[in-house]
């Protein structure tokens, strides 16, 4: 129930500060029922501690994305997470909503089939890189053209990290993993080109250290009431940071704030390093 | 009322009958005609990117409340695989049709086959027990797509409808009203409300377990006798017997209504539920019987079958490529019981 701890942090324009979302804001501003809700109640706590090695990003995208459907106050019966396979495809059996765990690549053609049965539902997909962009990529180039309404959250780790290490379709050119010993040869995938190759979209870049950006991102993309895909910058400590030399978590997410900067009203296309949200 | 119907057409009224309200997949020659007549039929109606977004699409409208069904032939069929064993691990009330056509690979598109007979069985990695009906005819195409529904409501698990290029595109004239069917409401409440979880994964009361070997062995048994036990309540046949005939031909689709003028001198034997094998009829019908001859077009896939479950010596003839003369079936089948032809001759004639 209520997270009724009160902290005395303001969220600053880039980095938020759950509890103070959930605890005296909803408490005094909006009356009802509804500040009796909080994230936590989208999130199976019973099942915690999760899968995911210690200093993983995908944990945060999991919080993020309960406390983005929370504040939309979307009832929890109306909510459905699809995932596919992988590290981030475990995110879905976390959330205490109806949820579906796929097949490798497919998760965006189960979440369709969820979707058409079902109009009222809010079906969120939660899916890594490796997932979404190399074996169910076709999927997704067909999926984002119906403008199936869906809300997409691409958890961007540029590695394989279940399976060990290897190269993923968006490992930057020249990156050393299993499967590219003398440095990844190729150019990674243009996921924002893809996107916004239709007529119609909606993409967002966020990382998990830009924790505002990312739940800003993510409510946008569930009430666009179309085809919404965000890209979600993270890392993998244990299968690839090391192998590249980071000591710790900490020092890849430092990265990750100093690499990336917002753009708040990006022009056309974000620049490779920018975080934002391109629409029509 | 009396109408002129394709099977195609027939399979996809039987699926309206039965409830079906979502329907996913691509074309492909001999089963295209399925997707014509239902995207016009006010269902949900999705032609999708390829038959792996098909047959994932079911399993996601088949969970959020719909009866779901696809369509497809045999490169569409193998692209499906993966998604039939999600479908067994999900327990995924859904239908998937396969008119066959001659393979491997692109094969012969626009002749028939029945070269997918242990596929449909075996076609997924990992073990299950997979539910198959095979009609023959245009009112069995009706019929029998309504009973596939039903057995993959009562068995949620998806129910693979075996069609060949003939039946498919056979016309004939039936009268679908005077079919009686009785239909199998859903089983499963659809997505929204509560908190499953569904995942393709070994799972207890929706916490993945996948190191635990005993509870694997738990979970295939319940999942093994529940397949049966439903199956059991849909044991369709045919058995025509001949006076005085000592030969039983054992033949499905199409190729059982080119035997049929044979039939007196032979007796027939024509499992509509190919799968699981009718094991207790078959042996009881089988005992009275010295030869046993199965007719299939492929290279002898039900005759292994057949052999597995009498445990006795069978012949077998294979219409291989495509092209189907009743006279030669009928010099196939002399000529074995004279002793003329090799007992399983492969070649083309």
């Amino acid at each position: 129930m209520a997270n009724w701890k009160v902290t005395l942090l303001r969220p600053d324009e880039e980095h938020g500060f759950s509890s103070f979302q959930d605890g005296v804001f909803l408490l005094f501003f909006f009356p009802g029922w509804w500040f009796l809700m909080s994230y936590k109640d989208y999130i199976k706590w019973e099942r915690m501690p999760s899968t995911w090695c210690p200093g993983c990003g995908i944990g945060i995208v999991l919080k993020y994305a309960a406390m983005a459907i929370d504040e939309l106050k979307i009832p929890k019966e109306d909510v459905v997470v699809v995932s596919g396979i992988g590290c981030s495809g475990r995110s879905a059996g976390y959330f205490d909503v109806e949820s579906l765990h796929g097949l490798h690549g497919r998760a965006l053609a189960m979440a369709e089939g969820v979707k058409r049965g079902n109009r009222k539902l809010k079906v969120v997909v939660i899916s890594g890189d490796g997932d979404l962009l190399g074996i169910g990529g076709n999927h997704l180039l067909h999926t984002s053209r119906r403008n199936v309404e869906m809300c997409v959250i691409c958890i961007n780790n540029e590695i394989y990290g279940m399976t060990g290490g290897q190269m993923s379709p968006t490992t930057k050119k020249g990156t050393v993993t299993l499967t590219s010993p003398e440095g990844s040869p190729y150019n990674p995938v243009n996921a924002q080109g893809l996107i916004t190759s239709n007529k119609d979209h909606f993409y967002a870049r966020s990382s998990v250290f830009h924790l505002n950006h990312l739940k800003k991102s993510i409510q946008e993309g569930i009430s666009r009431g179309g085809f919404s895909f965000i890209e979600v910058i993270s890392y993998c400590i244990e299968n690839n940071g090391r192998r590249l030399g980071f000591k710790d978590a900490p020092e890849m997410l430092d990265l990750i704030r100093k690499n990336y900067k917002v753009n708040p009203s990006p022009a056309g296309k974000l620049g490779d390093l920018e975080l934002g949200i391109v629409k029509t | 009322m009396k109408e002129l119907l394709m099977g195609n057409h027939a399979v996809a009224l039987g699926a309206l009958k039965a409830g079906m309200t979502f329907f996913a997949g691509y074309p492909i020659t001999p089963a295209s005609e399925i997707m014509h007549f239902l995207a016009n039929k006010g269902i949900e109606f999705v032609h999708t990117e390829d038959e792996i977004a098909a047959a994932n699409m079911i399993v996601g409208s088949s969970l959020s409340g719909r009866k779901s069904m696809t369509s497809t032939s045999g490169p569409g069929m193998s692209l499906m695989q993966e998604a039939i064993g999600l479908g067994h691990m999900m327990e995924v009330p859904m239908v998937i049709v396969n008119v066959q056509r001659v393979g491997p690979s692109t094969g012969m598109p626009t002749l028939p086959a029945q070269g997918d007979i242990l596929q449909a069985k075996h076609g997924s990695h990992g073990d299950y027990t997979q539910i198959v009906f095979y009609p023959n005819s245009v009112e069995e195409c009706y019929r029998y797509a309504i009973e596939a529904f039903n057995a993959s409501e009562e068995s949620r698990s998806p129910v693979i409808f075996l069609m060949d290029g003939f039946v498919g595109h056979l016309m004939e004239t039936v009268d679908l009203d005077a079919i009686p069917c009785a239909i199998v409401p859903r089983t499963i409440p659809g997505l929204g409300g509560g908190n499953r979880h569904f995942t393709g994964l070994l799972s207890k009361n929706g916490i993945p377990c996948t190191m635990n070997s005993d509870y694997y062995r738990e979970w295939f048994q319940k999942m093994k006798s529940k397949a049966t036990s439903v199956s059991d309540r849909y044991n369709f046949f045919e058995y025509l017997r001949g006076d005085d005939a000592k030969t039983l031909i054992i033949a499905f689709g199409i190729v059982s209504r080119v035997v049929l003028p044979l039939i007196g001198k032979y007796s027939l034997f024509r499992p509509i539920r190919m799968f699981p094998v009718l094991e207790k009829e078959l042996k009881e019908i089988a005992s009275g019987y010295e030869r046993i001859i199965v007719v299939e077009m492929n290279d002898g896939q039900y005759k292994g079958e057949i052999e597995r479950v009498l445990k006795r010596d069978v012949e077998g003839i294979s219409l291989i490529g495509g092209d189907l003369d009743p006279t030669v079936v009928g010099e196939k089948i002399e000529g074995l019981s004279n002793g003329k032809l090799e007992s399983y001759p492969t070649e083309a004639r």
